[in-house]
């Protein structure tokens, strides 16, 4: 499958271009417009294995509870979108393993596994999901972003606010934890929560934080009136 | 105890597009930097960061409830042998302006500052009537000293000469310098002000250099309000 960016880092979309008998498997609301004979279905899990449960935990890491599959039966285009103005990154993964955060997901070849992640406790004091995406197998991904996209090659310690996490490598670990050095300062800091990752490998993260964009914003809308 | 280097930051990588700008800004060693609360996305683990009042209890009292800004602010210190970098991003999509200041004063939108050298200082003044029924409220925030400074944006950010008059919405006013005196205006009859919602709009007089930014964070909250609850 050939995927194609168009129009970023502000405002990209995803041009995915299948040959007959290739699915996309994408999240419920990416779907924009397609050409040629495409069937499409709709699951709350992917191909053999999960089922309502994977649904509902999909929602917990943020995104939607449906994904749709996008069979060709001949050549054809499907072409995806995201909610924010940002970025779309595609990877390829080979065996290797990739942790997505918070709704960053968008779509991924049939290939691809997509299971839900557990990131234990920690996680739910980061702000973040509970659950984070982790694909493997053989095949593309499609992950958007809130602003443009940079990639770090971490070889020791880097830290990165939760909130500006993309996706990483699954060599690497990682901690939640506080950017000042006492709990006090860290609270006071508004820095909030960081992710402090240790070890080799790669981390994408986004330029913009989308919480911080809400907080601005929610002082000025107003509650609903009777 | 290391000594601090405070000469300017010198080394910064301006990344994006002005609809989305990062700073990759690279600390040399024993090098700090002061930088608001939330504006850090990433950075090299052996930066300390130290959170301390900011300006002292009083002005840090007065910069977050009437300046907009944090009570506490951080500073990035680079204890390390070798440069160290930090992204810098802002809350909103847009612009990031870089500028020195020598020893001039400079007021800015209030929240808007991401972050200066140590030699610049920031405090609430008194703005006067007109800007609060205008909207920017009581006080402003006013830079002064010599060093740089960083600020974001909403959107781009034009910079007009004034000589004159020069009327403005208060969303979008950027930075203005103290030469310029700041009165009310309506933006049409009394009538149609307050039909169009423009409402009252700010009137800028003297001579000087101004900064506006091509969008507001009010005014994509009036376009959100009417939508939500149908």
């Amino acid at each position: 499958m050939e995927i194609e960016k168009k129009y970023g880092p502000a405002a990209t979309i995803a041009i995915c271009k299948l040959n007959a008998g290739e699915t996309l498997v994408a999240e419920g609301g990416a779907f924009m417009a397609m050409q040629g004979p495409v069937d499409v279905t709709t699951t709350t899990r992917q191909k053999g294995g999960g089922g309502i449960i994977k649904g509902l935990k999909r929602i917990f890491s943020g995104e939607s509870f449906f994904l749709n599959h996008f069979t060709a039966k001949n050549i054809s285009e499907v072409w995806l979108g995201t909610p924010l103005p940002g970025d779309i990154m595609v990877h390829e993964l080979q065996g290797d393993r990739l942790v997505i955060a918070g709704g960053g997901f968008v779509a991924c070849e049939s290939n691809v596994q997509i299971d839900l992640q557990w990131q234990g406790l920690k996680s739910i004091f980061s702000g973040e999901g509970i659950f984070w995406i982790k694909a493997s197998g053989q095949g593309k991904v499609i992950i958007n972003s809130f602003g443009f996209i940079y990639p770090i090659d971490v070889d020791g310690e880097y830290i990165v606010d939760t909130g500006h996490i993309v996706a990483f490598e699954e060599t690497l670990n990682f901690e939640i934890s506080k950017a000042s050095k006492s709990w006090i300062d860290a609270f006071l800091s508004g820095e909030g929560f960081i992710c402090r990752f240790k070890g080799k490998g790669r981390v994408w993260c986004q330029s913009h934080n989308p919480k911080s964009y809400g907080q601005e914003l929610t002082p000025h809308l107003k509650p609903k009136q009777k | 105890m290391m000594e601090i280097n405070t000469s300017p930051v010198t080394q910064i990588e301006r990344l994006g597009t002005e609809s989305f700008r990062l700073l990759k800004v690279l600390l040399a060693p024993g090098q700090k930097l002061i930088v608001e609360p939330g504006a850090m996305a990433s950075m090299e683990a052996q930066l300390q960061v130290e959170t301390l009042i900011n300006q002292g209890f009083f002005q840090a009292t007065l910069l977050k409830f009437l300046g907009g800004e944090s009570f506490f602010i951080n500073y990035f210190l680079n204890p390390d042998q070798k440069p160290r970098h930090v992204f810098l991003s802002q809350s909103t999509p847009g612009e990031i302006i870089e500028r020195d200041l020598k020893e001039e004063k400079l007021y800015v939108q209030p929240g808007a500052l991401i972050a200066r050298t140590s030699q610049v200082q920031v405090q609430v003044v008194w703005a006067g009537i007109a800007s609060w029924i205008g909207g920017e409220g009581l006080f402003r925030l006013e830079l002064s000293g010599s060093g740089r400074i960083w600020y974001g944006c909403y959107g781009a950010m034009i910079e007009k000469e004034v000589l004159g008059d020069y009327i403005v919405d208060s969303g979008h006013l950027l930075s203005y310098p103290p030469e310029m005196k700041l009165s009310l205006k309506l933006a049409g009859s009394l009538f149609s002000s307050l039909l169009t919602r423009e409402g009252i709009v700010l009137k800028l007089s003297g001579h000087g250099k101004i900064q506006l930014q091509t969008r507001s964070i009010k005014g994509l909250a009036q376009w959100l309000n009417p939508r939500f609850w149908g």
